[in-house]
């Protein structure tokens, strides 16, 4: 970052302003990571509520999730309804090697990695050259196919009962995950870690050629860039983010379910990322925080959580046009135009 | 040097390239000119890779280019821009810009280090000094002005410093004062950079004017090529171009 | 895995006969509401991702009909013409919103629906599985072909659907209209641009899609069991079928949706557990090999 720093001295003031929308640098980043982190660390000391912790495990699993789909579906336009079997087979690859293996949990954390690098690598090599909505189907049907064998491989996984009896979990490194507040510690570090990851895909040089593949993909392969290896790159690095929310969900209900490969995970995905916004980094984030407490005031208020939820999307997706924090930073945008125009 | 050699291409039965050999020589100023249907587009289709070639060689230096991928020719030093100006709209002149150099130094799929690199801002600098858009570095392409965008796909394909390049149109959809503005900017480029442009123009004056080589397409063939004192003499091109609506631009 | 079911069956006559009858009311049934999907795609560049809700609106409205009235034919009309109107709201009062919108907000205004309709059924007919059960006038003995048992009602489903197909087929390649409908699908504004309506046009091919899928749910209603979130399976075969007939395509709809019925069929003798993964499977074959399916036009 030093290089960047040093670089800017001396600029003209419009190169100094063109890199403040841009880019913060990279330590700032960090900096505001470990200060969120610390406060979700120290609340368990202030608030004894499970409930609370429970729901921070879950934005974590989530969080990632959305936040991962946002690489596809906001930075590079690759619209994919299927990403949530990453999340499941996250869950389910995570769980089984636990289960039937009992090697440490960084060991089985990293071997499910490891399947989910290549298993997206081939469902991507055959999904990431097809145009739009044909790419949205197949990953749908990449999907289905995973949930159909999920169900159907009842000796591995435990069909549609999914994977029961818990998961074990030793303790590794002083760190013991069956511990509720341990858990909890470990599920922010994760999403913290993640998101920072995440952030700095976004902003690298390859996060603007995925910009431009976004933008105008036929430009992008004219000034020398392999279109089909960038879309084929971040579907998988997007996987592995997937995967590790689908480990964090299967360390909170010391399980995995079809539930996690199905469909409507894909579907939530994207609606979080709508709701949120996908033109602003952490839009999936605030879409997933909205997402889960619209999903539990709701649920605890009625039984047609579906008749609801479906108001509110349409709101969104008719009234706004536009997501949460798209809406905010384009309103913002707007009242500092003006206020500039009449300075 | 660009030597085209026997290039030909055919849509079910209909030969929009037909068996074309020419030879553009390093440092040369070529338009490329013909009625509608011509097969222009697609001449530069072949070229960059957007269309593979059913036969023939495209030889840059020595080296065929004929059935290698867009963005592997454009390594090879062929760039081009578009009829249509093709940009990234979302995306600020500068950011363009320096994305671009980053892809032309192999750097597009970095992720440890955050963009812009240091090492991409001088020449991100220099092209959008030359094409003039330095003052604008911080507009978003999409709101920039119809001229300035042909102006920002140009400088997408020169920043990339290539040897040969390929403008379709540079001057359409624009007034006749833009247009020489924008010819005026082709052939300065052309003098200061000294490298191989080859482009697509409908305006005769434009033409004859500025290019010192002309090249005359019909049906996919080649029906001339020469200076503009021979090309306005040739007996073919004037048959041609009798009757079309060029005619009357020729004539002047 | 059983293969030796499925070999024994392909030796047999009888269980050809049964299973083929079965593979061509599974594929009738799909081809009715992917039809209409693939429809609604052509013209309107729409993917309705709650296509599936005017397939169970269609099965539910039939049963209704028939216990009210005991006709089986009012019951079919019912359903019918239930989802027309049905669709062309939908698409009026919500989905002319969202065009010209990235395709994301359309899936959303679906996926809303989607939940939605859900919740409408369960609210209105119960949460729980309900059965319309056969008309009277089909509780005969069944007919047996080479061996093979099919019952009477079978053979009405399938032609019904066929004729629904040609009609289709030959209205929109012979009439005026069809040849507006053709119109509007390559180029919008050019309709417009000669004084016809494209919103009464994008409207009615929304109410002829919402028909059809609703036609399929009423013929569906005697041999299917009825419960929120039927639509659903049945979308994602339509999804399938279109995709492997080509987006667009209505022979390609007609074809893809008897494969996989056949699929089906005989897969749930072969591989009884993975029926449906075998779908998928012969799904992204046909994509790896022809991405714009088998008679989808090449998208430039």
């Amino acid at each position: 970052m030093t290089e960047l720093r040093a670089g800017r001295t001396g600029e003209p003031l419009g190169i100094a302003r063109d890199e403040a929308r841009s880019q913060r640098p990279r330590y700032l980043d960090v900096l505001i990571g470990l200060a969120a982190f610390g406060v979700l660390a120290v609340l368990p000391l202030f608030f004894g509520s499970k409930a609370l912790l429970d729901f921070v495990i879950r934005c974590s699993a989530f969080g990632l999730f959305a936040t991962s789909l946002n690489l596809l579906v906001g930075y590079t336009g690759m619209i994919s309804f299927g990403h949530g079997m990453f999340f499941g087979l996250g869950a389910y690859g995570f769980g089984l090697i636990m289960q039937r293996t009992g090697v440490p949990v960084p060991v089985a954390f990293v071997a499910t990695l490891v399947i989910t690098t290549i298993i997206a690598t081939v469902i991507g090599a055959i999904c990431v050259r097809l145009k739009e909505i044909y790419f949205a189907f197949v990953t749908l049907a990449f999907q289905m196919l995973i949930h159909s064998t999920i169900l159907s491989w009842a000796s591995l996984t435990g069909g549609d009962q999914g994977l029961r009896g818990g998961i074990p979990r030793p303790v590794f490194l002083g760190i013991d995950l069956s511990n509720h507040v341990h858990l909890y510690v470990t599920s922010c570090a994760l999403l913290v870690i993640g998101l920072l990851l995440m952030r700095q895909i976004a902003q690298s040089p390859f996060g603007y050629t995925l910009r431009m593949i976004r933008d105008n993909a036929n430009r992008a392969s004219f000034i020398g860039i392999d279109v089909w290896r960038a879309r084929l790159t971040i579907f998988v690095l997007a996987a592995l983010f997937a995967s590790t929310g689908g480990i964090v969900m299967a360390l909170f209900v010391s399980g995995a379910y079809p539930e996690f490969a199905y469909w409507t995970i894909s579907g939530e995905g994207i609606f979080i990322n709508m709701l949120g916004g996908v033109t602003t980094f952490l839009g999936p984030m605030v879409g997933t925080v909205l997402l889960l407490i619209l999903n539990d005031t709701v649920t605890r208020l009625t039984e047609y959580y579906g008749i609801v939820l479906g108001i509110v999307i349409l709101f969104f997706a008719i009234g706004l046009r536009k997501g949460l924090m798209d809406f905010v930073v384009e309103w913002y945008g707007q009242r500092r135009d003006g206020a500039g125009e009449r300075g | 040097m660009l030597e085209i050699r026997g290039l030909s291409k055919s849509f079910g039965g209909v030969k929009a390239t037909d068996n074309v050999t020419l030879d553009f020589a390093d440092g040369s100023l070529t338009s490329v000119i013909g009625p509608n249907g011509a097969g222009k587009s697609t001449f530069f289709n072949l070229i960059t890779g957007a269309l593979k070639p059913d036969s023939g060689q495209i030889l840059l230096n020595g080296v065929d280019m004929a059935g290698r991928s867009p963005p592997d020719i454009v390594r090879y030093g062929i760039g081009r821009a578009f009829q249509v100006a093709s940009i990234f709209p979302s995306l600020t002149v500068h950011e363009t810009m320096l994305a671009a150099v980053c892809a032309d130094q192999r750097r597009a799929s970095v992720l440890h280090r955050r963009f812009p690199l240091l090492e991409t801002r001088d020449r991100a600098e220099h092209a959008m000094e030359l094409l003039g858009l330095a003052g604008k570095r911080n507009r978003t392409a999409a709101t920039l002005s119809h001229g300035d965008q042909k102006l920002l796909d140009i400088a997408l394909a020169l920043v990339l410093e290539p040897k040969v390049l390929l403008l379709d149109e540079p001057t359409a959809g624009m007034g006749t004062e833009e247009r020489w503005r924008m010819i005026d900017k082709v052939r300065e480029l052309w003098e200061t950079q000294k490298i191989t442009v080859v482009f697509i123009e409908h305006d005769m004056d434009i033409v004859f004017k500025i290019a010192p080589a002309i090249v005359v397409l019909c049906y996919g063939r080649i029906l001339a090529t020469g200076t503009p004192e021979a090309i306005r003499r040739n007996e073919a091109v004037i048959k041609a171009y009798l009757g079309t609506e060029h005619h009357a631009e020729a004539a002047i | 895995m059983d293969l030796d079911a499925l070999t024994g069956c392909l030796a047999s006559p009888a269980c050809l006969v049964t299973q083929t009858t079965s593979g061509f009311i599974i594929g009738m049934l799909l081809f009715l509401v992917a039809v209409g999907l693939t429809l609604i795609f052509g013209v309107l560049k729409v993917v309705n991702f709650s296509h599936g809700a005017f397939y169970m609106f269609g099965a539910y409205f039939a049963m209704t009909a028939y216990q009210l009235s005991g006709s089986f034919a009012l019951a079919v009309f019912c359903g019918a013409a239930g989802t027309a109107l049905l669709g062309l709201i939908f698409e009026r009062v919500f989905m002319s919103r969202v065009y010209g919108a990235d395709v994301l907000m359309q899936l959303l205004v679906c996926y809303a629906f989607v939940l939605i309709f859900d919740d409408v059924v369960r609210m209105v007919w119960g949460p729980e599985f309900r059965s319309m059960g056969m008309p009277a006038a089909f509780q005969v003995a069944p007919l047996f072909i080479a061996g093979g048992v099919v019952p009477p009602y079978y053979l009405l489903l399938i032609g019904v659907a066929l004729v629904a197909a040609v009609i289709l087929g030959l209205g929109l390649a012979r009439t005026r209209l069809g040849k507006v409908i053709r119109a509007a699908a390559h180029n919008p504004g050019m309709v417009s641009a000669l004084g016809i309506n494209t919103g009464l046009i994008y409207g009615g091919v929304f109410a002829l899609g919402g028909m059809l899928a609703g036609l399929g749910g009423a013929l569906a209603a005697p041999v299917r069991s009825l419960t929120p979130g039927m639509g659903f399976s049945v979308l994602i075969e339509s999804f399938i079928v279109t995709v492997i007939g080509g987006m667009g395509s209505i022979l390609g709809a007609l074809i893809g949706a008897l494969l996989i019925g056949m699929i089906r069929s005989f897969g749930s003798l072969g591989f009884p557990l993975f029926t449906e993964g075998l779908m998928y499977l012969f799904m992204v074959i046909v994509l790896v090999i022809r991405p714009t399916g088998l008679f989808g036009k090449e998208v430039v």
